[in-house]
């Protein structure tokens, strides 16, 4: 599992000893004890199983990366989780899907509010409308990677 | 000498109040500027999870558009447009143009222009934004963030220090439960903290702060076009944050 992995970027895991700075620092584990980093690896190196803890809690604030004093890199450990859930058939939160969706629509992750729309105008401020050329090369790209 | 601007995708649709403040200081401090119409969301972490390769050709797109600095608006901006050229550099071994973010942009042209402007007494918490500091990236001190306090105090403006400034606003926490409690808990910290509005330089900490905060949620862009002078209407200042001020 370990070079499944790092085949999709994690950190070298093995280095971690456990230590638990990255947990002690967490945002999300301050407010739900469930998820927890130190966990996330050590299910990995110690028990090479897949960690149960879901990977799209993680808020990627990277404080973790900051403090490891192994170099460790959590995020990208799980972020290479949330890439290895997806390709095993799990689905990944409704919400990255529509992110996608739109910038294949617009270019833009974000739809224009009716009310940023009028308040452009009354501002002066320039059309948002991406060119076609652009968009079909977006889109393009977006659709070879499956989206 | 000629920037790329990059605003990003929630100013653009979400807060025109941030873009004409950016207008208004770009055009003030005599900085010219060409804003590319090809140019894509450089796509952060949603896509980033599922496919590092969509996220890299689309940013490698973007970047055959950029002909000079890039100045960004929103720090996750940022922190995607250079994780990608520095990617981009070492794997095709090309120049890629420089990636600036607001705080540092402000910071860097006040000095060179001995810029200060009066003081305007309104106290100010900044939520640092994660993406600029961590990992670090050179720009500012992960552990003790002094940027955008440096340039709020140029500008007339009294940064504050509180408790848990460092913690992220949960913004990118795709769950919804988890991303509202990590926000209220952020929020409470601001609050209790004596300022009168927070300041951020991140369009997703001005997002998610806004949804609970009951302090103004402002970014650095309408304090820094306030000082220098725009329509506060114009920028996104409202008649009480004004109240609250010495020279307005």
């Amino acid at each position: 599992m370990i070079s499944r992995l790092k085949e999709k970027g994690a950190g070298d895991l093995l280095k971690c000893i456990q230590c638990g700075s990255c947990t002690s620092s967490c945002i999300v584990n301050a407010v739900n004890e469930y998820f927890n980093p130190r966990r996330i690896i050590g299910s990995i190196v110690k028990f090479n199983r897949l960690p149960d803890q879901d990977p799209w809690l993680c808020s990627s604030c990277s404080i973790c990366v900051e403090r490891c004093p192994q170099r460790v890199n959590p995020l990208s450990v799980i972020m290479a989780l949330r890439m290895i859930k997806y390709e095993n058939g799990d689905a990944p939160p409704s919400r990255v899907f529509e992110l996608i969706e739109q910038i294949k629509k617009t270019g833009l992750a974000f739809p224009l509010s009716n009310e940023a729309y009028e308040k452009r105008r009354s501002l002066g401020l320039p059309e948002l409308e991406m060119d076609e050329e652009s968009l079909k090369e977006v889109k393009k790209i977006l659709s070879e990677a499956g989206f | 000498m000629s920037m790329t601007l990059y605003l990003g995708c929630l100013i653009r649709t979400l807060y025109p109040e941030v873009e004409k403040a950016v207008y208004e200081v770009l055009g003030r401090i005599g900085v010219v500027f060409e804003e590319p119409k090809g140019a894509s969301c450089c796509a952060p972490l949603g896509l980033f999870s599922l496919s590092k390769n969509a996220w890299l050709r689309l940013n490698e797109r973007n970047m055959r558009l950029f002909q000079s600095t890039v100045l960004t608006v929103c720090d996750d901006c940022f922190a995607s447009l250079s994780d990608a050229f520095k990617i981009l550099s070492e794997k095709n071994n090309v120049r890629v143009p420089e990636v600036k973010p607001f705080g540092k942009f402000m910071l860097e042209k006040l000095e060179e222009k001995g810029l200060r402007f009066s003081f305007k007494g309104l106290r100010c918490a900044v939520q640092h934004s994660c993406h600029l500091l961590r990992p670090a990236r050179n720009v500012d001190n992960a552990e003790n963030p002094m940027v955008v306090k440096n340039v709020l105090e140029k500008l007339g403006y009294i940064p504050v220090s509180y408790v848990s400034e460092l913690d992220c606003c949960g913004g990118l926490v795709f769950e919804e439960k988890m991303r509202d409690a990590i926000a209220r808990r952020k929020a409470e910290a601001l609050e209790k903290s004596g300022a009168d509005c927070v300041v951020t330089t991140c369009s997703h900490c001005m997002r998610q702060l806004k949804s609970v905060s009951r302090l103004p949620v402002l970014h650095l862009a309408q304090l820094s076009a306030l000082s220098m002078g725009a329509n506060p209407e114009e920028i996104g200042i409202s008649e009480i944050l004004l109240r609250r001020m010495v020279n307005p």
